[in-house]
């Protein structure tokens, strides 16, 4: 494994925007360790965990680090750089922009989206009433995702979608965790939205469905990852409910959201459908067959709601495209 | 003599002046309490119904001004901005001690603002509405009290500056 990689050998160009977007929100001690990340733009840094009294880490798609005192990369956990809960609490603080009465909702869920769409997870204990979560104190875990657009990443799957010039096919995307699903997802959207001029698409009005402010990443309301110019999001919304208001409030073509399967989803894609609108979707999982152990999707399948199952898996790194089969006649279109 | 009688006039007009003022000032107090109980109702709004951040509530705020307390809100929102301040409570405690004395607010007032910065923006959304409304009952109590001092005084004020100027003239004379 490299060890010296990539801060003391990396070129010094443009700065990382992934890292820019969150110096802000971290604590200062923190931020002025990390500064110097910003220019070295090949690290492709995935996650920053932090804990409260453990090493701070650094993690990219197939690598972890720790950092010592001077910031430079080390793999050695002895000398790495400890966060302290201060360090929390004004990463909190600040991520919060001094008004957790403002993000209590998404402290109750576990995780903030800040600006850039990067999501940042907390971890601490939890105050229940009624066996309803109240709220999260004493925080004393944070992971920093990085948001990564990926354009062009539906290249391969794009072509199995259209029918026709403006119009596509009922899909489900199904892939097993960190197979970049969201990603596929939301370059579909993308190009649905802005048209495709290689199959002579015209783009289509697009409605995004962000239950956990995933796809779109929508901080204070406005889609921080690019979905497009005929795309609206309701953000933060639950799926079924959403799906529903999307239609009677936007009039799209498509609805675009991610992992389906929860009690009440069925219903409301069939609603979508009766509406005239097509349903792009995912689900977690490894191959068809699976997720027909899973109930709510098994019925969506058995109604043959899907005109195109598209399977991802990760043999040729993150949205390697695995097979395309056809919903109606279940045979597959590639693989 | 004529230097006698235009010294005279300049002691009088000054001291009628002096009581202008601290007569103004009286009037003062319970217009600037009104005012800020006013803002923070309208914090309160910003909050609850737009879910508005600190600093964008703040901002709106001071920016309507109009008010000496605006200056409250407006700096603490600088010192946010600029990570001048750790904490929202501490960003607004420093603005009132600053600024406390460019208004006509008194010592009282002002542990009333400083103590409704405590929580500020650190509970849920019930504690900071809990917190608004004991703040805004405080300041109430305050409004009536400077009321009450302000119809002793003002009148008090005037006459006693216009009063004592003249005793100043003939006892000088």
């Amino acid at each position: 494994m490299k060890t010296d990689m990539p801060i003391n050998s990396g070129n010094i160009g443009k700065a990382n925007k992934n890292i820019m977007d969150v110096l802000p929100i971290l604590s200062g001690r923190i931020a002025k360790l990390i500064e110097k990340f910003a220019y070295f733009d090949q690290m492709q840094l995935e996650e920053i965990r932090l804990r409260a009294g453990k090493p701070i880490i650094f993690q990219n798609f197939n690598t972890e680090w720790f950092a010592d005192q001077r910031g430079n990369l080390t793999r050695n956990p002895s000398e790495a750089f400890i966060v302290s809960q201060e360090d929390i609490r004004v990463t909190v603080e600040l991520m919060s922009e001094n008004s957790v009465y403002a993000y209590q909702d998404e402290i109750k869920n576990g995780y903030i989206t800040i600006r850039g769409g990067h999501r940042i997870g907390l971890a601490g204990r939890v105050v229940t009433e009624d066996g309803v979560i109240k709220s999260l104190k004493d925080i004393s875990g944070l992971n920093i995702r990085f948001s990564n657009q990926v354009f062009g990443c539906s290249k391969k799957i794009l072509g199995y979608l259209l029918k026709g010039e403006a119009d596509i096919y009922n899909t489900l995307v199904i892939s097993p965790p960190q197979c970049g699903k969201t990603t596929i997802l939301r370059d579909i959207a993308r190009n649905l939205s802005n048209g495709i001029a290689e199959y002579n698409f015209k783009g289509i009005k697009v409605g995004i469905v962000d239950e956990r402010s995933e796809l779109a990443a929508c901080y204070k309301g406005i889609p921080q990852n690019d979905v497009g110019i005929r795309t609206d999001v309701l953000d933060g919304c639950p799926k079924s409910k959403g799906m529903l208001m999307m239609i009677r409030s936007m009039s799209p073509r498509v609805i675009i959201t991610d992992e389906i399967g929860n009690e009440g989803d069925r219903e409301a894609v069939i609603s979508v459908l009766n509406a005239g609108v097509k349903i792009i979707t995912s689900a977690h999982g490894y191959n068809i067959s699976e997720l027909k152990s899973r109930r709510e999707v098994l019925k969506l399948i058995e109604d043959r709601i899907f005109e195109r199952y598209v399977v991802l898996g990760n043999s040729n790194g993150p949205g390697t495209l695995v097979e395309v089969v056809d919903g109606i006649s279940m045979k597959p279109l590639r693989s | 003599m004529l230097l006698k009688i235009a010294g005279s006039i300049i002691v009088i007009l000054s001291c009628s002046f002096l009581g202008f003022i601290l007569s103004a000032d009286c009037k003062k107090r319970p217009q600037q309490l009104r005012e800020l109980q006013s803002q923070l109702q309208m914090f309160e709004n910003q909050i609850s119904y737009l879910s508005d951040v600190i600093t964008d509530a703040f901002d709106r705020i001071g920016k309507i001004g109009g008010s000496e307390t605006s200056v409250f809100f407006s700096e603490t929102v600088t010192a946010l901005r600029e990570r001048k301040a750790r904490s929202a409570s501490e960003a607004w405690e420093n603005a009132v001690r600053n600024n406390i004395k460019r208004t006509s607010l008194n010592r009282e007032d002002e542990e009333i603002l400083v103590s409704f910065g405590k929580i500020l923006g650190s509970t849920d959304l019930d504690g900071q509405i809990k917190n608004i409304r004991l703040t805004l009952s405080q300041l109430k109590l305050q409004e009536n009290k400077a009321e009450e001092s302000r119809a002793k005084n003002e009148n008090m004020y005037r006459s006693l500056g216009i009063l004592g100027g003249i005793a100043v003239v003939i006892v000088l004379l």
